[in-house]
């Protein structure tokens, strides 16, 4: 407090005392003149007897300043000056600190959007995620079903609310043209839970999770877009999937919820799965788990506390509900920052953690300039501590050069990094949740600040080891060109530890270059190529107008088949549902379970996947005839190994109506084709025909020779003219959903392999500069040599040697460190050993490679040598 | 000699005796110096300008005050004022100086110790 004030007030202070010292001066003259003096000898006398005027001023106003802060800004100054008489070093250093803190400043932003930020809503510290943990094989957590969920939201005494959510489609009617929205069924206290309540109208209530209520909140976004921001919007009804709902609710501009690539168009409540086309609603399936689960939590209760409760809860309905529930007798909450989060967290943190390594390579490029130019200066140094300054004020200068510098690289690097984000986020994909909301933010500014800070002192530590080394002083004794240089040990060792670092990283990219290749190139088990996929919500009796659709879209030009089914490859969603094996049957809870999907006839062909024995599906595969099924290799390896699966006969526990129970045969076993991307292997699946379990809604597919966009038109005015009031929404080909699928771990590659290369090449630079630094200091010593018969390949040779010296010491070290990094790399690793031989030989070599070439040039320098020249310069 | 070289021999002099001087009256920076001067019958020869870093040193620590006034000879001067906790100060560092002096007597003369 006091020297705020007094450093406002320190201006008036010192004119306070530079006119008390003149008045001084003023009143000693006038007085020695009254004792008979000239003016001037008066003058004279007064400013002797006085002192020195300046001096003494000076350390009048020295009282008043704020030394530490004032000192500090006048080391800058000369700091600033230092660089300035060094421009080259000035942006060398720069420019590598700026790319080693712009690197991180640009992942932080990153990880801070997508993993740090809390979520937008009130106290969101409070809200968790609640699923079920199934406890068969490996337990892993699992959606709740409506009956348990009802369950969970009774027994509970500790959570405010506790809400359920799922996605759906819908096709909006009547306001414009038919318009596909993304919605979402809810439980009635949304709102509540999330504590954002609508802008205009107002949430849900209880009673209209009731059969038969049809309400709607939608968001603003589309309030905006199809509505003209009506504001007696509340209380109209709109055409949804052909019913009336009644908006009761607008959501406020950025409300979404969940948070996905794709926003949220709409919400409405589970009175939807109430009234189901099954004759049981899903409301009533105690194994129908098909739901996500957000809580609140009351305040004071913690998660485990949380957990507690919903685990004796779910032991409860374990007992009283085995046929469903015996395999679930326990809860898993996570935060629902963890939840939605959580799957980011491993390839952003190996980003950020190769992205310090980086930093560290450009550490040691800048403290190894730093140490040559602290060899420069060592006669500087040497005068300075000759005439009186302390180690500590030498230090202090070294330190406050670091600082500057890394803080104008940091400067720099913040805002390279803006300017490079705009151009790699978009390379990102939406996949990474909140990937949309990276900026630079405080917390990112002051993450930069820190690790500059942090990083000067790294590199500056070098240069002040070297100034604290007891030999300082013999600097001014040595003379120019010397070969004695203590600095030199400490720059070997950083320029070794750069090497290590450079084949850390580039073995790392190396491994997940090899695994997205893996990944790219594995066998799908079907093909991607030429085949489009879309949606649409048929209103109409869907057995009969996926026929007719099939039909029309047989018939388009250039077509070569189409079918229907769902869940589609690569999509990664999953129906996975338990059956009954005829020959071994067992109790429920305790059948065999595999992934299951529902296609039409002609699927296989249309998709690209071989039938392997047996038979498609055809059109004589409806409701009244013979249950029958299709298996793939991996489940009938997995469930009938070393039999012919042809024939055997299993009871799915998914029906249609009440005709539906029944044991179905196997009439045909295909090939495995991929439903999930980035699972490790082939997964058992199941196919109904489709019009023996006709659920809703299979996505349509469509084989073609013909562009996509050539065929758009087609399938539009197809569906159109079995229903011109039906939206089409998800229209894809595959190949752009495999490479979606891709873009996060393409991004990972990307920026990792940047990384490396970087890496790399401040590596090579680093070498480079360090050897140049030694050939030219050692010009006399080499000169000698040749003079003393040395041939232009010796010397060569001796400079290579050195420069192979550090890359063998730096490879030995950096293999160790490759091969701790592999196993971080373990969890996105796809189809390669943490532990690659071959890649981290590859990767050996190329830090080989990279370290002759750095040599190349000073080696040449070296054996350029006129040893005349050289001798005679000294 | 200056004033000034021993003062590093006996920090806080200078400060002590102008504290003294003002316990008795506020003065003016000139008039201080006249006055030390005088009363120390020159045998203390003050360069007098390093009166003022020890003023505003003071200054700073809050044992005197300072306000422009005006002199006897009606020149614009700033007037020095001891504060209580300059007064405190002094009577501080004259018991310091004191047995500080006492000690070195007994020291000088050890046979009567």
């Amino acid at each position: 407090m006091n020297w705020i004030k007094q450093l406002l007030v320190r201006r008036q202070m010192n004119r306070d005392l530079s006119e008390e010292i003149q008045q001084h001066i003023d009143e000693k003259v006038e007085e020695l003149v009254e004792a008979g003096l000239s003016q001037e000898e008066a003058a004279a006398r007064a400013r002797l007897e006085f002192g020195n005027l300046a001096l003494l001023a000076e350390r009048g106003r020295d009282v008043w300043r704020w030394h530490s802060l004032e000192d500090f800004f006048s080391d800058v100054r000369f700091a600033l000056r230092q660089l300035g008489r060094s421009p080259a070093f000035a942006v060398a250093a720069v420019l590598t600190l700026a790319l080693g803190i712009g690197t991180n400043t640009a992942v932080f932003s990153v990880v801070n959007a997508v993993i740090l930020r809390p979520l937008s809503y009130p106290e969101s510290e409070r809200l968790v995620s609640v699923k079920t943990l199934d406890l068969r094989g490996v337990p892993k957590p699992s959606d709740l079903s409506y009956p348990n969920f009802f369950d969970f939201r009774s027994a509970n005494k500790v959570f405010e609310h506790i809400v359920s959510y799922r996605d759906e489609q819908f096709s909006l009617t009547g306001v414009g043209e038919p318009f596909h929205l993304r919605g979402e069924i809810v439980s009635w206290d949304l709102f509540p839970v999330l504590g954002v309540p609508p802008v205009i109208g107002r949430g849900f209530l209880p009673a209209e999770e009731e059969r038969g209520q049809r309400v709607l909140v939608i968001s603003h976004r589309l309030w905006r877009e199809r509505f003209g921001e009506d504001p007696t919007v509340v209380g109209r009804s709109v055409t949804i999937d052909g019913q009336p709902h009644t908006i009761v609710g607008v959501a406020p501009a950025g409300f979404s919820f969940p948070i996905a690539p794709e926003p949220v168009d709409m919400w409405t409540t589970l009175a939807r799965d109430a009234d189901s086309d099954t004759f049981t609603p899903v409301t009533e399936q105690r194994g129908a788990r098909m739901l996500s689960v957000i809580a609140r939590l009351k305040k004071g209760v913690t998660i485990e506390q949380a957990q507690a409760q919903l685990d004796v809860i779910a032991a409860s309905l374990a007992k009283q509900y085995p046929d469903s529930n015996k395999n679930f007798p326990r809860t898993y909450l996570r935060s629902e920052i963890e939840n939605m989060t959580g799957d980011a967290k491993p390839p952003l943190l190996i980003l950020l953690a190769a992205a310090g390594l980086v930093l560290l390579v450009a550490c040691g490029n800048v403290a190894n300039l730093l140490l040559m130019r602290t060899a420069e200066r060592a006669r500087e140094f040497a005068l300075r501590t000759a005439i009186g300054a302390g180690r500590v004020r030498l230090v202090r200068q070294l330190v406050t050069e670091s600082l500057t510098l890394s803080m104008i690289g940091c400067t720099v690097g913040v805002l390279a990094a803006i300017g490079t984000m705009r151009l790699i986020l978009p390379l990102a994909g939406n996949h990474l949740p909140r990937i949309g909301e990276v900026g630079i933010d405080g917390r990112v500014l002051l993450f930069s600040v820190v690790l500059a800070a942090v990083t000067s002192l790294v590199f500056g530590l070098a240069p002040v080891l070297r100034i604290l080394g007891p030999r300082v002083v013999e600097g001014l004794k040595e003379g120019a060109g010397t070969t004695t240089d203590g600095g030199e040990k400490l720059r070997n060792a950083l320029c070794v530890g750069q090497i290590a670092l450079g084949l850390v990283l580039l073995s790392a990219a190396s491994l997940l270059i090899a695994s997205f290749y893996n990944v790219m190139n594995r066998d799908l088990g079907f093909q991607p190529a030429g085949l489009l996929s879309f949606s649409v919500n048929p209103q109409q009796e869907q057995a009969v107008f996926y026929s007719r659709l099939r039909e029309k879209m047989g018939s388009i030009p250039g077509a070569t088949s189409a079918a229907i089914g769902m869940p589609l490859p690569l999509t990664g969603s999953q129906m996975t549902v338990a059956f009954n094996i005829e020959e071994r049957p067992a109790p429920a809870g305790e059948r065999p379970r595999s992934n299951m999907a529902i296609v039409s006839p002609g699927y296989f062909r249309t998709i690209g996947t071989p039938i392997l024995r047996g038979r498609d599906f055809n059109e004589q595969d409806k409701l009244d005839g013979a249950p029958v099924l299709i298996v793939n290799q991996a489940f009938a390896e997995k469930f009938f190994p070393g039999v012919n699966v042809l024939g055997k006969r299993i009871e799915p526990g998914a029906r249609y109506g009440a005709a539906g129970a029944k044991m179905r045969e196997i009439v045909g076993v295909v090939g495995n084709a991929r439903q999930s991307l980035l699972t490790p292997g082939s997964e058992p699946i199941y196919y109904f025909p489709y019009e023996q379990l006709p659920w809703c809604c299979p996505s349509v597919l469509v084989r073609s020779q013909t562009p996509l966009v050539s065929l758009e038109q087609d399938i539009r005015n197809s569906v159109g003219s079995l229903d011109n009031q039906l939206p089409i929404y998800n229209l894809r080909t595959m190949d752009g959903l495999f490479a979606d699928g891709m873009t996060t771990s393409w991004f990972v590659v990307l920026l990792l392999g940047s990384f490396a290369t970087v890496a790399l090449l401040l590596t090579v630079t680093g070498l480079y500069g360090l050897l140049s630094y030694a050939v030219v200091r050692r010009t006399r010593e080499i000169g000698l040599r040749v003079a003393l018969g040395a041939s232009p390949g010796e010397v060569r040779a001796m400079v290579l040697r050195r420069a192979m010296t550090f890359v063998l010491l730096g490879m030995a070290v950096g293999i160790a460190g490759a091969i701790v990094g592999g196993r971080a790399l373990k969890t996105v690793l796809f189809g390669v050993a943490p532990y690659n031989p071959l890649l981290l030989a590859i990767a050996c070599l190329v830090v080989a490679l990279a370290g002759g070439f750095a040599a190349y040039l000073p080696a040449r320098h070296a054996a350029s040598i006129d040893p005349m020249h050289a001798l005679r310069n000294e | 000699m200056s004033f000034k070289d021993r003062k590093d021999l006996f920090p806080g002099a200078l400060e002590m005796m102008i504290l003294q001087t003002l316990e008795r009256q506020p003065l003016h920076g000139y008039a201080l110096v006249q006055h030390i001067k005088q009363t120390s019958k020159d045998l203390l020869q003050i360069e007098e300008g390093s009166l003022y870093p020890a003023l505003q040193r003071m200054l700073k620590e809050g044992w005197v005050k300072a306000e422009w006034g005006v002199s006897a000879s009606g020149r614009r001067v700033r007037i020095y004022e001891l504060t209580p906790a300059g007064n405190k100060h002094l009577e501080r560092e004259v018991s310091s100086f004191e047995r500080m002096l006492e000690g070195i007597r007994l020291v000088l003369s050890p046979r009567k110790a």
